[in-house]
């Protein structure tokens, strides 16, 4: 594929001799950082009631737990809510919540586990497996509180779909994780884009308007999102 | 080229025919742009933000050769494996050519702006490979063997009666399946989730991809995307060469701009970045490129594949020239949202993939003006379209560059080429320009009616097929002027 590469390379070279290029400052090597403030300049618990606003309004519920014991009460009661018996879950060390999944499972809740094989058959029943967990169970890298968005590094221990697959999503996050903004969370910690090879932000349950603009949620993603918040 | 532009009057015709569409338009536009305006109004110092997002553009486009050949090297670091596609045929032949090499019967689609342009579809069709749309626009979209008719809102020309019925029809969906918005999307999602679970492919575009860190976003608010990179194990994503920032607080500036102007949302509900595919227990190990990883202590979920497809299909034409601006575009569709012309015509009238404002100027950008030389008359040049975008794209200059361009090559109709250097010349002899101008109006007046002209002879009748044209003054400005600078003595 070289020669493509050096085709398209070189063409943008052409072109970029005779493009006219508005605002383009030729010396720009790096433009200046966002001047959004940080959790610092602004109350976190300010940030923290912003967060709840945000994801209310998306539909989205937003708990406080201050211990593993309260935090696990609180999945329990969403999953008695759903009818959930069993979940998905990020590994115990990766949830920010120590002791979690062993209260989960003296209230009678068992996590079901997986790891996807390449091969195409195995790999769909697997999944389909997976299709009757009506709760997912994950920790949070981060809260951004104007959008009411938690952000999720995937990695060893940290299933995508966890997040994703069941219909109830339920998220730990630490208060002390909260930016103001995605731009002020990148400035502040660039680094978590390619901490995991899938990190997402989540505003809120999967949601749709494409059918005369009438907002439906749970189209693809959960239709339920929960955040418990822990100090 | 007359049958481009009598096929693109027809078009246009037939939008204007149907009230249906334009009521749903109408109504669809005006809550997304009132929601772009209210998401700005929030964003604190919005208009020092689009400055920025502005530059950010500026400076990678300026720079892109740099920043495109970073990314493709870090990505490669990341594992993925990068393709160079200069026409979009190269870009349908590798990815079939993926499809084939992995034995793929099976691919599930995230909603791509790209994959349409290149017809990646179709092209997978041949190939004998089923592609399922599984944005539930883009998935009706597929079912009624139509094409999208907005860049976010695919089916924005489409009623729910119109979905339920097609459902019915073609998907054997029972009436209580159908019966509301509720129901219709429940029926779609059972539907594609045994696509997804049997695909062995996802594919999805790229929103923008982060040079320094190799990594790519993709931001959907149904999950589609997530899914389809999430569960098949082999991911290919498709990126037009310019979506691009050269780093992560970039990425940040810019995705707060995306979503506030293409839906009002403050994020979308999912921003996915990809940095790499499922990263395997020991990153050395042989599972890096295809095969699965060490069981447990690796990623337990994700692509075991991750082909990136950097597709030119005409941007380095864009680039070299007066349009290179263009590719500042980040795809919210706001200039479409507050066009008055899309606003009455819709998506379909414009024959390209891209339509609107942004479409008008990237289409004849990508594809040449020889098709496309209408398009850029499909504009009143109001500038609403500047004043909404994120990163402020001169779209009405571009149109006029585009127009004029067309005219240099005498692609508009007879009459005009005809008609314009004799305007020149009189306009640029003012004795003539006068003379002209006074007898135009005294003939005009005896065309009018109660102070309109309802029909105008010749080609000027296409202009007053659809509306009426003030009669001109008896006198002109100038007479008018000496006449009271001669009452008052002076000229103020």
């Amino acid at each position: 594929m070289t020669g493509a590469r050096e085709q398209i390379l070189g063409a943008i070279r052409d072109g970029l001799r005779h493009a006219v290029l508005p605002d383009a400052e030729a010396d720009a090597g790096a433009v200046a950082a966002p001047r959004a403030g940080t959790a610092g300049t602004v109350g976190r618990e300010k940030l923290w009631q912003q967060f709840t606003e945000a994801l209310t309004a998306l539909t989205g519920r937003v708990h406080h737990a201050a211990s593993a014991a309260e935090a696990a009460g609180i999945v329990a009661a969403v999953a008695a809510e759903h009818g959930a018996r069993t979940y998905l879950s990020w590994d115990g060390d990766q949830l920010g919540c120590d002791g979690i999944l062993e209260e989960l499972a003296s209230r009678g809740l068992a996590r079901v586990t997986y790891d996807l094989p390449f091969d195409g058959e195995r790999r769909a029943a697997e999944v389909a497996a997976l299709g009757d967990v009506v709760l997912g169970l994950t920790g949070s890298d981060a809260a951004i509180a104007e959008a009411g968005a938690i952000v999720l590094a995937s990695g060893p221990g940290r299933g995508r779909l966890a997040s994703l697959l069941p219909p109830v999503h339920v998220a730990i996050v630490s208060a002390s994780r909260i930016w103001p903004s995605l731009p002020a969370l990148l400035a502040d910690a660039p680094e978590l884009v390619g901490r995991g090879a899938n990190t997402v932000v989540i505003a809120g349950p999967s949601r749709t308007a494409d059918i005369e603009m009438t907002l439906t949620h749970g189209v693809h993603g959960p239709k339920y999102l929960h955040v418990v918040v822990m100090p | 080229m007359p049958s481009a532009a009598a096929a693109f009057h027809r078009r246009i015709d037939d939008a204007l025919a149907d009230t249906r569409v334009r009521a749903a338009l109408a109504s669809t536009m005006t809550r997304l742009t009132n929601g772009r305006a209210g998401a700005l109004a929030s964003l604190e110092a919005s208009d020092a933000i689009r400055d920025q997002a502005r530059r950010i553009r500026a400076h990678t486009i300026a720079h892109l050769d740099t920043y495109l050949d970073q990314f493709a090297r870090n990505a490669d670091a990341r594992g993925c494996r990068i393709h160079w596609a200069p026409t979009a045929t190269d870009a349908t032949r590798i990815i079939v050519e993926i499809a084939r090499a992995e034995d793929i019967s099976l691919a599930v689609k995230s909603k791509s702006m790209v994959t349409e342009e290149i017809e990646l579809n179709a092209a997978l069709g041949a190939a004998g490979i089923r592609v399922v749309e599984t944005d539930l626009g883009e998935f009706v979209v597929q079912v009624g063997d139509d094409r999208p008719s907005h860049i976010i809102a695919p089916i924005v020309h489409r009623r729910r009666e119109d979905v339920a019925r097609l459902f019915q029809e073609k998907l054997g969906a029972r009436p209580e399946e159908v019966a509301d918005v509720a129901a219709i999307t429940a029926f779609a999602r059972r539907l594609l989730r045994r696509d997804f679970l049997q695909a062995g492919m996802g594919i999805s575009g790229v929103n923008l991809a982060v040079a320094d860190s190799g990594s790519f976003c993709l931001v959907t608010n149904e999950g589609n995307g997530r899914l389809s990179t999430t569960l098949p194990r082999v991911h290919v994503a498709v990126m037009g060469l310019e979506r691009i920032v050269p780093n992560a607080a970039d990425l940040g500036i810019v995705l707060q701009l995306l979503a506030r102007s293409a839906t009002g949302q403050a994020l979308s509900v999912y921003t996915n970045i990809i940095s790499g595919p499922r990263r395997p227990a020991n990153p050395g190990a042989p599972g890096a490129h295809g095969a699965p990883g060490a069981p447990g202590a690796g990623e337990p979920d994700g692509p075991d594949q991750l082909h990136v497809v950097i597709v030119d299909n005409g941007r380095t034409r864009m680039l070299d020239g007066p349009l290179a601006e263009m590719l500042y575009c980040i795809r919210c569709g706001a200039c479409l949202n507050i066009c008055p012309v899309y606003r009455h015509i819709g998506g379909h009238a414009y024959g390209g993939v891209y339509p609107g404002p942004m479409g008008a100027v990237v289409s004849p950008g990508l594809m040449g003006l020889d098709q496309w030389s209408e398009l850029p008359h499909a504009s009143s040049l109001c500038g609403a379209c500047k004043d909404v975008c994120p990163v402020r794209i001169d779209l009405p200059h571009l149109l006029l560059t585009l127009r004029a361009q067309a005219a240099d090559r005498e692609l508009g109709p007879w009459w005009l080429r005809l008609a314009m250097p004799i305007y020149a010349a009189v306009a640029t002899r003012p004795a003539l320009y006068q003379w002209l101008g006074s007898l135009a109006a005294r003939v005009s007046q005896g065309l009018a009616r109660g102070g309109w002209i309802r029909h105008l002879p010749g080609p000027l009748a296409a202009w007053t097929a659809a509306r009426d044209f003030p009669a001109p003054a008896r006198r002109s400005f100038l007479q008018t002027y000496e006449q009271r600078r001669g009452r008052t003595g002076n000229a103020s």
